[in-house]
């Protein structure tokens, strides 16, 4: 019974790369679980593994140079070893994503409408005049003016953080139940930050999808992550709820990177004033 | 006298004229003036498009002001002869955000470190492979990292070559150009300690442009705040920040991300308990 509640569970993962100079792992022994409508955070260096575990979820790593071991279950359907039509249909239907570089994840040859109508239309039986609908609408939902300008403009007209928020609207309007965001606001600056973390809160608790947060900004996962899995050289080292995670780090490594955090007095401030 | 001053500066691109549009100006820096102190550092604070990289580059003289003038220990950046610019030239250094791009290729750490060395020093080959290992040493790496190529790097470790780079000729001033932003928090922190141990030991100057309060308040002694081209609040203090009553100064505090989830600001049921 306590399985059928997440959303998504990867047990035993493990990924590891195929080189000249043998098998290389990059992932190993990862056990995750997302419960319906919370924010699961993972952080962790560069080069800990969070990209590679989060391409794995989706099976976007290449498989001949790869090799992918472990179940990924999303509601209880096997996805590690799906066939690549039928992993389409998951992609961007049931499993939303939101990459950490905006410029480069559209074509920049087609308009944002031309992008935005194609995704829909490939997991819908909408028509094309419905289709144009509901991306407005969601557009709108993003605080984007004039979202019918938007769809026929090409992403390099728009701003990274106006990117970012379109990129947001495409992996939600189609209500997912699992979005991946992987760094989602790294390339914006703090003003822009914080109205994506903004709307990504507000779209989970207005259609009750799961997070995976993937950021190596504590500040982000302070802000809206409900659990914390802290990531390093490939291994889960410490996961626990994010009030714990903060006020009693258990692992060296944990510690390590809570003492990094740059400290403000207005921090402090805050504090007293809401204790 | 102040090490650098920026004396109402004007700048802006793109004011091409043609048969058939009247130039169109919009500025990009419209009468900004600063100046910075011998040992001290500034934040200049700013979303994007704010004109803060443009004010760096002027201060570099890399793009020349439309109007006004910059003034380097008492020297103006932009009327100065060849000479005196090649000597002013060692006591200004620069560090970029995208450390990939600001590093050839195809030289190793040694030559990329060495090549200011090279125009500057005159040190025999031995002393100046000495010099760089030192270098190397003072911002945390091996020696034997010398031989390695940029792209057998990781992006921390090639800011911090970068780093090297410009204090190899001991300058007077570093601009630093969104130097920590690509980076993940404890790689952040590691070059934050390493510029502020190296500002004391050499009584650096730095301008830090960034748009990220944390990193600026952390280096900071006082901080600047632009927006569109205007410098809306300057803190010689960089506690004043904080009690600032300038709007957009108020939205950049209040989107500070908070560092303990119990400070988190947006709502919800379980925050705030």
């Amino acid at each position: 019974m306590e399985k059928q509640q997440n959303v998504l569970q990867v047990s035993g993962l493990n990924v590891a790369v195929k080189s000249q100079k043998g098998v290389l792992p990059l992932v190993q022994n990862l056990n995750l679980e997302l419960k319906p409508g919370k924010i699961l955070g993972l952080v962790g260096e560069s080069g800990s593994g969070k990209t590679i575990t989060c391409m794995s979820l989706l099976q976007l790593l290449n498989q001949k140079a790869m090799h992918i071991e472990g179940s990924i279950q999303l509601h209880g359907r096997e996805l590690n070893g799906l066939k690549e039509k039928e992993m389409r249909c998951i992609r961007g239907k049931e499993i939303g994503f939101i990459m950490q570089n905006p410029m480069n994840a559209f074509t920049p040859v087609y308009t944002i409408g031309n992008q935005f109508v194609e995704t829909i239309r490939i997991h819908t039986e909408l028509t094309k005049k419905q289709a144009v609908d509901l991306a407005i609408a969601s557009l709108e939902k993003m605080n984007l003016q004039n979202p019918a300008k938007i769809m026929k403009m090409y992403p390099f007209q728009l701003s990274g953080g106006m990117l970012q928020r379109v990129m947001i609207a495409i992996s939600m309007c189609l209500r997912p139940a699992v979005v991946i965001a992987d760094e989602p606001t790294t390339a914006l600056d703090v003003a822009t930050q914080l109205q994506v973390l903004k709307e990504l809160d507000r779209l989970r608790t207005e259609c009750g999808t799961s997070v995976l947060l993937i950021s190596h900004d504590l500040g982000v996962i302070s802000e809206l992550a409900d659990e914390v899995a802290v990531m390093q050289n490939g291994r889960i080292v410490e996961k626990a709820d994010v009030y714990r995670l903060f006020d009693f780090p258990q692992h060296e490594y944990t510690k390590k990177l809570l003492q990094a955090r740059p400290v403000l007095p207005v921090n402090e401030e805050l504090s007293k004033l809401v204790i | 006298m102040s090490l650098l001053e920026v004396k109402e500066v004007t700048h802006s691109y793109g004011s091409s004229r043609s048969f058939w549009r009247s130039a169109k100006e919009e500025h990009v820096l419209s009468d900004v003036s600063l100046s910075i102190e011998q040992g001290s550092c500034m934040g200049l604070l700013g979303t994007s498009g704010a004109g803060k990289s443009t004010l760096g580059k002027v201060i570099l003289g890399l793009e020349k002001p439309q109007k006004g003038k910059v003034i380097f220990q008492g020297q103006d950046l932009y009327t100065m002869d060849a000479l005196t610019r090649k000597r002013i030239r060692r006591d200004l250094q620069v560090v970029f955000q995208d450390s990939y791009s600001s590093v050839n290729p195809r030289l190793t750490a040694e030559k990329i470190i060495g090549e200011p060395l090279e125009n500057y020093e005159k040190l025999s080959p031995a002393e100046q492979k000495r010099t760089i290992a030192d270098l190397l040493d003072m911002v945390g790496l091996d020696a034997e990292d010398m031989k390695k190529y940029p792209r057998q790097f990781s992006g921390g470790q090639l800011q911090r070559i970068s780093i090297a780079r410009a204090i190899a000729l001991k300058p007077k001033m570093i601009v630093l150009d969104e130097s920590v932003s690509s980076l993940d928090m404890v790689n952040q922190t590691n070059i934050l300690n390493l510029l502020n141990e190296l500002k004391s030991v050499y009584g650096l100057s730095y301008l830090f442009i960034t748009h990220d309060i944390r990193a600026a308040y952390s280096i900071s002694d006082s901080l600047t705040v632009m927006e569109k081209g205007k410098i809306i609040e300057v803190c010689n203090d960089k506690n004043e920040v904080f009690t600032s009553q300038h709007p957009t100064v108020k939205k950049l505090v209040a989107s500070i991300l908070p560092e303990h989830p119990r400070n988190r600001t947006i709502s919800r049921g379980k925050s705030r308990a």
